[in-house]
């Protein structure tokens, strides 16, 4: 187990390593100059130049690139060209609001995506499934910025029952504990809803045809010969055989948590890595860029790992082997 | 009477900008006032401003100027400058601009601001990779020094008729006593930069990143008490979710919701106000003198000027503004936008003429030979490609219309969308044929020898256009002590008549206000800057106006 788990870890340390490499090169390749959009004012030559100068960018790029590395090496991501703060900062700064929104979602496909897609397989080709199928597919269908814009329309604007953007209130900071938990909450229906609607059709058709794979195997047709309830052999025989391709799903649904879902974001002015992340395409800001990508990076990686400790976890063959 | 309708517009300008904000007079309510900005504010610091206009409007809340412009935006000598840090000013000699500071303006921790803190932040500014920016600004400046605590003496190395508007406008100054000991490397991610003090009507309360920027009304503030108690910048990048906001009453103003296909949904809301602001911007389509493929070469097509002239003719500007913009927005001639002082309505723009712009381009052999719509000249077809920024909606909008127009009239445009970064790396390339841009202007005229003079090829002048004429003309308006206007008259038309570009639109942008604020007054280039003069009217306070 230890030998196995240091096998990945090191597999995942390489992983990131080329992962670095290639981002940085490629970053450098395309297109866009990084000194031209700082500011909103247009730049005189003289201080493009100034400005390249004081960011290294006018150092050759192999120069450059060991001068990140060896920054990255000592736990130093770098100054953001726009905001002249440390990477680290400003990516932390952002990291609680994307980790909150990634993680609702995450909870709900967790949840009611897999007990939906499991409900349809076991009531296969019922009214319930097929309306299930076709109202998920209609989120998956939808572009999530028309969904949020629509969202917002209905409940914030038309109703006012709930805030048309950002995190918190206002006077939030002035609240009780409890009420400060709900207005966060009263936040989070709307991106957490629009982001959800759009991502459960995913879970729930994995779910649904890994267990109608799982319902037709000689094990099941056993459990039920032998007069198991039927909760009982679908719970516990077919379901938990069932979630293995799920766990896979959700293992790689992290980077969605990792940047944050950039439209939804943009909409509901959430404050998240994703916004941060495409401020900074926006901007050619290549420290910040790369801060984003690597954790984007990590999180694939780490959510690899998480699937397959999970697969170690439900399935004790594997233990043994 | 003529004499009359001139003057009453200034004559209430000045009592707006001098007059003590209502809530002072009458004792009013107090409230919260939420403004939506498109970018986010990172550091409102004067010296780490980097040219972002969020950071700007967020500094002009706490960071006083010595003086600021009045409503005329003239930004030569003195005469249209209104007395802020500095209570009053003379001139030594043609180099010498003496500054004495009002004694009663103080710091938000109490501290008088002094002359060493304007010593100090000018030559912060002018310290090598500290304000790059803001440096190239002061390149005329030999030298600022104190002479007791509250005269200050700048010194230029020549004259020139906008020394004034160099030694106020640009920099705001900081307080030394706690800016000093940081290092100016350090200064961005300092506890100073995470808690600003400052000297304006507001002071710093509490940042959230990418969210908001709260500021608490410095009742202290020298020049008068604010009418506002809280400030809060709410910083939402995506126009649809900044008219969300707006029309469900989370937030009471944005600076612009133009294009004007936005306006009818804020029409039918009685409780927002739109209100029509002329602004320093202008759009216009670039033509490049340039080959794109080699630049020592001139553009095979368009550095005719008789190309260019039949371009500008055969577009209707009338029409795209109609479209886009609605009223109010005019068409430039040359690069002057609505504000700019020097603008000359008398110097008439090219019509929109489709029959002579044929006329012309048949006379230098561009016609329809081979019968397939488009127009050419020994068998190569007047066909171009056209950049702009895809992320600019407005943008996006007017080149599109620009495409169709010119495709009815013979010429293939390709219109090319590219990111932000993309597209000015192409600018500096001299990689396009035409290309829609739009800039905001500096509220002087001396920012278009940047971008139209020879020399300014290698900098701003992305066109490469030069035509030493018209350079002559804009050196002699810069540099020139008299008959100022005139100058500018001769220079601007000169230019316009070479087509360097089409100049399409300088906008009247439309912000919206919630119609409870009064003594509301929107002006560039600073748009913000009396929000401490407005006021809730009585009666009409929102749950966020009675909070503490």
């Amino acid at each position: 187990m230890i030998r196995w788990l240091a096998g990945r870890l090191a597999q995942a340390l390489v992983t990131l390593a080329l992962v670095t490499i290639i981002t940085f090169f490629l970053m450098r390749l395309a297109p866009g100059d990084p000194m031209a959009p700082v500011g909103d004012r247009q730049m005189s030559e003289r201080e493009v130049l100034a400005l390249r100068a004081i960011y290294g960018l006018d150092q050759p790029l192999y120069r450059q690139f060991t001068a990140y590395v060896s920054g990255l090496l000592h736990g130093d991501l770098g100054t953001s060209f726009s905001q002249r703060r440390p990477v680290a900062t400003v990516v932390a700064e952002r990291l609680p609001a994307t980790l909150l929104l990634g993680g609702c979602v995450l909870f709900i496909n967790f949840t009611l995506g897999v007990w939906l897609g499991a409900r349809q397989a076991v009531r296969r080709g019922s009214r319930f499934d097929h309306l299930a199928s076709t109202l998920s597919l209609s989120g998956y269908a939808m572009p999530s910025f028309w969904l949020g814009m629509l969202l917002i329309w209905l409940f914030a604007i038309h109703f006012k029952v709930l805030p048309a953007s950002g995190m918190r209130d206002l006077f939030a900071a002035e609240l009780p504990p409890a009420r400060r938990a709900l207005d966060l909450l009263r936040h989070l229906v709307l991106p957490v809803t629009t982001l959800s609607l759009v991502t459960l059709a995913i879970t729930m058709r994995h779910q649904r045809s890994a267990m109608l794979e799982v319902l037709r195997l000689d094990y099941v047709r056993t459990a039920r010969a032998k007069g198991l309830p039927e909760r009982v052999v679908l719970r516990r025989h077919a379901w938990r055989n069932a979630i293995f391709p799920t766990v896979t799903l959700l293992g790689l649904w992290l980077p969605v948590i990792a940047t944050g879902a950039v439209f939804v974001e943009a909409v509901f002015s959430w404050p998240g890595l994703g916004s941060l992340a495409q401020d900074a395409i926006g901007n050619r800001d290549y420290p910040l860029l790369m801060g984003t990508s690597m954790l984007t990076s990590t999180a694939v990686v780490i959510g690899g790992l998480l699937a397959d400790l999970g697969y170690l976890l439900l399935d004790p063959r594997l233990h043994r082997r | 009477m003529l004499l009359m309708r001139r003057f009453v517009p200034a004559w209430l300008c000045a009592l707006v900008l001098f007059s003590p904000p209502l809530a002072a007079q009458d004792g009013g309510a107090r409230g919260t006032l939420v403004i939506l900005l498109g970018g986010e504010a990172t550091s409102p610091i004067p010296t780490l401003l980097q040219a972002n206009f969020a950071n700007q409007d967020v500094a002009d809340q706490l960071f006083l100027r010595l003086a600021r412009l009045g409503p005329k935006m003239e930004t030569s000598g003195d005469k249209d400058f209104v007395p802020e840090l500095a209570r009053s000013w003379s001139r030594r000699d043609s180099l010498t601009l003496v500054f004495e500071l009002d004694p009663r303006a103080r710091w938000h921790d109490g501290v008088p601001v002094t002359a060493q803190d304007v010593v100090f932040t000018v030559q912060r500014t002018l310290e090598p990779g500290v304000d790059v920016q803001h440096a190239t600004l002061f390149q005329y400046v030999e030298s600022v020094s104190a002479e007791g605590d509250h005269r200050v003496v700048f010194r230029f190395k020549r004259w020139y008729p906008e020394q004034f508007y160099d030694a106020v406008f640009h920099v705001q100054p900081l307080p030394s006593h706690l800016v000093a000991q940081i290092p100016a490397t350090g200064l961005a991610a300092s506890d100073y930069a995470r808690h600003p003090v400052g000297d304006g009507p507001f002071r710093w309360v509490r940042r959230e990143p990418g969210q908001l920027i709260e500021l608490a009304a410095n009742d202290q503030f020298f020049l008068g008490k604010p009418g506002l108690s809280r400030l809060v910048f709410r910083f939402v990048g995506d126009q649809e979710a900044r008219n969300a906001q707006l029309l469900s009453g989370e937030a009471d103003a944005t600076g612009n919701i133009l294009p004007v296909s936005n306006v009818d949904r804020f029409r039918q809301n009685p409780e927002l106000r739109i209100i029509p602001v002329p602004s320093l911007t202008i759009g216009y389509l670039l033509f490049n003198q340039r080959d794109r493929a080699d630049t020592s070469r001139p553009h095979p097509i368009l550095a005719d000027p008789a190309v260019r002239r039949a371009l500008t003719l055969a577009i209707d500007r009338r029409r795209i503004i109609q479209s886009v913009f609605g009223p109010g927005t005019d068409i430039p001639v040359g690069p002057v936008s609505l504000l700019l002082s020097v603008r000359d309505t008398t110097i008439k723009p090219l019509p929109f003429d489709v029959a002579t712009a044929r006329s012309l381009l048949r006379s230098h052999g561009w016609e329809d030979h081979d019968g397939d719509g488009i127009l050419d000249r020994d068998g190569h077809p007047l066909a171009l490609t056209m950049n702009f920024p895809g992320t600019a909606t407005i943008l996006r909008l007017v080149a599109l219309q620009v495409q169709e127009q010119l495709r009815q009239f013979g010429v293939k445009v390709d219109a090319v969308p590219l990111s932000p970064g993309d597209f000015m790396q192409r600018s500096r390339a001299g990689n396009f044929d035409l290309q829609m841009s739009a800039v905001t202007q500096d509220p002087t005229p001396s920012g278009i020898r940047q971008s139209w003079t020879c020399g300014g090829i290698g900098g701003s002048n992305f066109a490469r256009y030069c035509n030493p004429l018209v350079d002559s003309l804009i050196d002699a308006a810069v540099t020139g002590r008299s008959d100022r206007r005139a100058r500018w008259r001769r220079a601007i038309a000169a230019l316009n008549d070479d087509a360097p570009a089409i100049f399409l639109y300088t906008p009247t942008l439309l912000a919206v206000v919630h119609s409870r604020f009064r003594n509301v007054n929107l002006r560039p280039p600073s748009l913000w800057q009396d929000v401490w003069r407005w006021s809730v009217a009585p009666g009409r306070e929102l749950d966020r106006d009675r909070r503490p």
